[in-house]
């Protein structure tokens, strides 16, 4: 019989094992693909790599290539910039909406949260018919647009709610009280204090958008975002140029996280010493 | 009393935004699909008659229910794989480590992959995969096999191993969310109740996570019933699910006939959510 | 002889580099109230958690009803918990919820069944039988509680300050019920608080810690007229703290000089500290007088800085000449009242003092 505690060592160590070796599995390939895209130029998609280089990176930026990737970036960028700003401000709308508790609330939330639930396939698919029967040409700026804030907002709004749970009401009740009015007191005390549940919001707007496929497959005319251009190529052909690419805009993403969790940190901070300067 | 009265109209001002988006992007195409989907016609047209003729050109084919079939089929091998190794996974972040920053390392490290493109994932998985692949190489190197095993890429093991490097993330999240709200002094009265280890995380722990493991397992579920960039991309033409043939069928024109796969899949995913709501409510969460 | 219900000896607890419990050890009879009382972060929590199971001793020894239990986890000794917030459990009606302790003894349904019943009618809960905690009060939930831990006959019930989270107003009745309950069961109980009054009402013995130690050991009267360390003086509320040096020895009379004066402590069980020591001793509130007497040996001048009216009681804050806070306790109805700003010579008679036990270098 083996002993309890040692038993509960065994448990841990097993389910550690578990976890290290599933964050191995879920990470290898993206570093895998990071290695290869550095592969020399008579290096084909898959191992072994024959010398290491910057030969693929380097035909990313050939002119015929530029044609090739960097508008659909500039656009995609665009689109992540145009969605995150979108959905931070509806997030925020509909988050101090639903503190009044207005008739209708309850299936409110539902529909938001909708945007999760609902697959991208069949919300681009939705949308390609639609714009077809009504005529509606697609574009990246409109229907994709469109369809990608359907995606982000329902993150926007959990995080924004969440923000909102953790905030004091006392403290807008003591501005009011304090003969600021409504508006004032929103703009004065509750939005600075939310404002790092509004930049999660912001981030979950851009990186979703910028990496979002499925839903951009269907409603994006002629004028590609990144992703779609992508797969077209990976449908082509598997050349270590998509994993160049592949890396760069996942470097994109990453770097953009990283960005926005320094904002959300500094501006928590900054609310936290204020909050302690002033109690 | 906050900058908001309750019920004010202001509130559904504020809310209309949102509402108007969802309703115009999400509601109304689903009307629209639903529509067309009983189009008695092949391709698109305005002025179709409605009948069944596509949904029962749908059940007539054994092909097409057994793509249909298939697809659930897949949905339940993620959601069983996902539950252990979820469960497991936020168990061990959430209580068995006990220093906060290696538990914030370990979930940012579970999460941000979250943030990248899945495009991207799906293609990084390539190279694994195949005959000259990374794993093949591995099992070579250790002596496993002394022949590459082609069985990997364009093949459903390979298929579902990808799967599950993507979605096991949405079932550990929740999991582990709803695992945090457990205080540990509950785990403890139940020890000095004579509870064992076991009994402690059967009787006490498990049933307190429970909704989190179902909204895990929903998004699991709806997630893999719609995926087709894996199956398309790792099983090359020799794999499909319904959100393979929906594109297919798009992009040869037959509208009414794709509607109808799309609704097919939107019944299955509805009818899944329901059965798994049925266990919890997601507002008790204290989300909202 | 019957054996200890609990024995600690020796027991130590570190966290890292803090020693939360050091070279602890107590004894507790068959049958007693034990009250483990002192300030945040003194250890006794810790201590209660050692006895559980729930932490694991560094060194020393935990003996339970004579076994060492040192490697025995927690669902296999013969105790019992009430925690500070009840932990009761939030998915379970209250009837499953006090037969657990039951269900994992392995016990018959028909039994827990009876069991379950007859624990709710002794404490007044049987109509709640089907509720969940969160439909319950606090009183209500106190005795959900308390139910849930008896019903396994334990040796020991460890209590981690149960009445805490309480209203004020039900904080006596439950104080007294729980005494009760104790006394009829005839278990030992072992209850941690940083209240003095619940210690004092409700122990058999109190053990007065601080900073991982224990100050004192004793009962509730023995705590309160012969404090035995400086701290256990401040800690208890009443006493009168003087520092000072030994000025000399006679016999059992110790002569201590201070800043404000010479005075004359028994020294009592003490060994009698060299002159030089540095000491400290104190004496009670409601033991001193405004109108010294021949027999009032002790004396010292003090100005009347504020006085508070308790119902029967006048509790004045007098300042020595060092600037010392002094507390005097008078009966109302007795004497004339000392006006503010007035100046008293207060007295107490030279067996009156306590000595402590002289400061050994720790805190």
């Amino acid at each position: 019989m083996i002993d309890w505690r040692t038993r509960q060592t065994l448990v841990t160590g097993a389910l550690g094992a578990v976890t290290v070796l599933f964050l191995a599995y879920q990470w290898l390939p993206m570093l895998t693909m990071a290695l290869l895209s550095f592969t020399g130029p008579d290096g084909g998609p898959t191992f072994p790599m024959r010398g290491v280089s910057l030969h693929w990176y380097r035909e990313l930026a050939r002119v015929q290539m530029v044609d090739d990737f960097k508008p659909p970036m500039f656009r995609s960028l665009v689109l992540a910039l145009a969605c995150s700003v979108t959905t931070a401000a509806l997030a925020l709308a509909a988050a101090q909406a639903i503190r009044a508790r207005f008739r209708g609330s309850n299936p409110f939330f539902y529909l938001v949260l909708l945007g999760i639930m609902a697959p991208g396939l069949l919300v681009g698919f939705g949308v390609a018919v639609v714009t077809r029967i009504l005529g509606i040409p697609l574009a990246w700026y409109t229907t994709t647009f469109a369809v990608h804030v359907v995606w982000t907002l329902p993150f926007g709004f959990l995080t924004l709610l969440a923000a909102f749970n953790r905030f004091d009401v006392r403290l807008e009740e003591a501005a009011l009280t304090l003969g600021a009015n409504r508006w004032r007191a929103f703009w004065r005390v509750t939005f600075p204090l939310v404002l790092p549940g509004v930049i999660g919001a912001g981030l979950f707007g851009f990186t979703l958008s910028y990496d979002e496929f499925a839903r951009s497959l269907f409603s994006t005319g002629s004028e590609q975002t990144l992703p779609l251009v992508i797969f077209a190529q990976f449908d082509r052909q598997l050349q270590p140029t998509l994993y160049a690419i592949g890396t760069v805009t996942t470097v994109v993403s990453l770097v953009t996280v990283a960005l926005f969790s320094l904002l959300y940190r500094i501006v928590r901070q900054r609310t936290r010493t204020l909050a302690n300067e002033t109690t | 009393m906050s900058t908001l009265r309750a019920r004010s109209p202001v509130s559904y001002l504020l809310a209309l935004p949102a509402a108007l988006w969802m309703l115009a992007a999400l509601i109304v195409p689903t009307i629209f699909i639903v529509w067309v989907s009983f189009w008695a016609t092949r391709t698109f047209s305005l002025a179709s008659p409605l009948a069944l003729i596509n949904y029962a050109k749908f059940f007539s084919r054994s092909t097409y229910v057994k793509l249909l079939v298939d697809t659930v089929q897949q949905s339940l091998l993620l959601m069983a794989i996902t539950l252990v190794l979820g469960y497991c996974i936020a168990y061990f972040i959430v209580v068995k480590v006990r220093r906060p920053q290696l538990q914030l390392w370990l979930f940012l490290l579970l999460v941000v992959p979250f943030w990248t493109s899945a495009l991207i994932r799906t293609i990084a998985w390539i190279p694994f995969l195949g005959v000259t692949g990374v794993i093949n190489q591995a099992l070579l190197f250790l002596g496993v096999v002394d022949q590459p095993v082609s069985a990997f890429l364009y093949s459903l093991t390979g298929i579902t191993l990808a799967q599950v490097s993507f979605y096991t993330l949405l079932a550990t999240g929740p999991v582990a969310y709803t695992l945090r709200n457990v205080p540990p002094s509950l785990r403890e009265a139940a020890q000095c109740l004579k509870a064992t280890p076991l009994h402690v995380f059967w009787r006490i722990t498990f049933p307190l996570t429970l909704p989190g493991v179902v909204i895990g397992q929903i998004l699991v579920f709806l997630n893999v019933m719609a995926d087709f960039a894996t199956a398309s991309a790792i099983g090359g033409n020799k794999y499909a699910f319904l959100g393979n043939l929906v594109i297919l069928l798009y992009d040869s024109g037959q509208l009414p006939f794709a509607s109808v796969i799309a609704v097919l899949l939107m019944l299955c995913m509805l009818g899944g959510v329901a059965v798994l709501l049925k266990m919890v409510d997601i507002r008790r969460l204290g989300v909202a | 002889m019957a054996e200890h219900d609990l024995e600690l000896k020796h027991v130590t607890k570190r966290f890292g580099t803090f020693v939360a419990v050091n070279d602890l050890s107590l004894v507790v009879e068959p049958g007693q109230f034990i009250c483990l009382l002192g300030p945040s972060g003194c250890g006794k929590t810790t201590t209660l958690r050692l006895i559980a199971g729930l932490e694991e001793a560094d060194a020393g020894e935990i003996r339970i009803a004579g076994a060492r239990v040192n490697a025995t986890p927690p669902w296999q000794r013969d105790i019992a918990m009430m925690f500070q917030d009840f932990a009761l459990f939030p998915h379970m009606t209250v009837e499953r919820q006090v037969g657990f302790g039951l269900e994992m003894l392995k016990r018959r349904k028909d039994e827990i069944r009876r069991r379950v019943r007859e624990i709710l009618t002794t404490f007044e809960i049987a109509p709640l039988a089907a509720r969940k905690p969160d439909t319950l009060s606090g009183g209500q939930r106190q005795r959900v509680a308390l139910a849930r831990a008896l019903i396994t006959e334990p040796r020991i019930l460890l209590l981690d300050e149960p009445i805490g989270s309480l209203d004020f107003s039900l904080r006596e009745a439950v104080m007294l019920e729980l005494k009760d309950v104790q006394r009829r069961l005839g278990i030992s109980f072992v209850w941690v608080t940083h209240d003095q009054n619940e210690a004092f009402s409700l122990g058999d013995r109190v053990v007065v810690m601080n900073h991982a130690r224990i100050e004192q050991v004793g009962r509730p009267e023995e705590i309160f007229e012969r404090p035995r360390t400086r701290f256990v003086a401040t800690f208890v509320q009443g006493h009168n703290v003087l520092d000072g040096a030994v000025e000399s020895v006679e016999g059992e009379q110790v002569r201590v000089r201070t800043p404000v004066g010479g005075f004359v402590v028994p020294a009592r069980e003490l060994p009698p500290p060299p002159p030089g020591t540095t000491v400290s001793f104190s004496v009670r509130a409601e033991l001193l007088t405004e109108r010294p007497g021949p027999e009032h040996g002790n004396r010292v001048r003090a100005t009347c800085h504020a006085v508070e009216y308790l119902g029967s009681v006048r509790r004045y804050d007098l300042r020595l000449p060092d600037g010392r806070s002094v507390k005097y306790e008078q009966f109302a109805a007795a004497a004339a009242r000392i006006a503010e700003g007035a100046e008293v010579t207060l007295g107490w008679r030279p067996d009156e003092g306590v000595l402590h036990l002289p400061a050994d270098g720790r805190t």
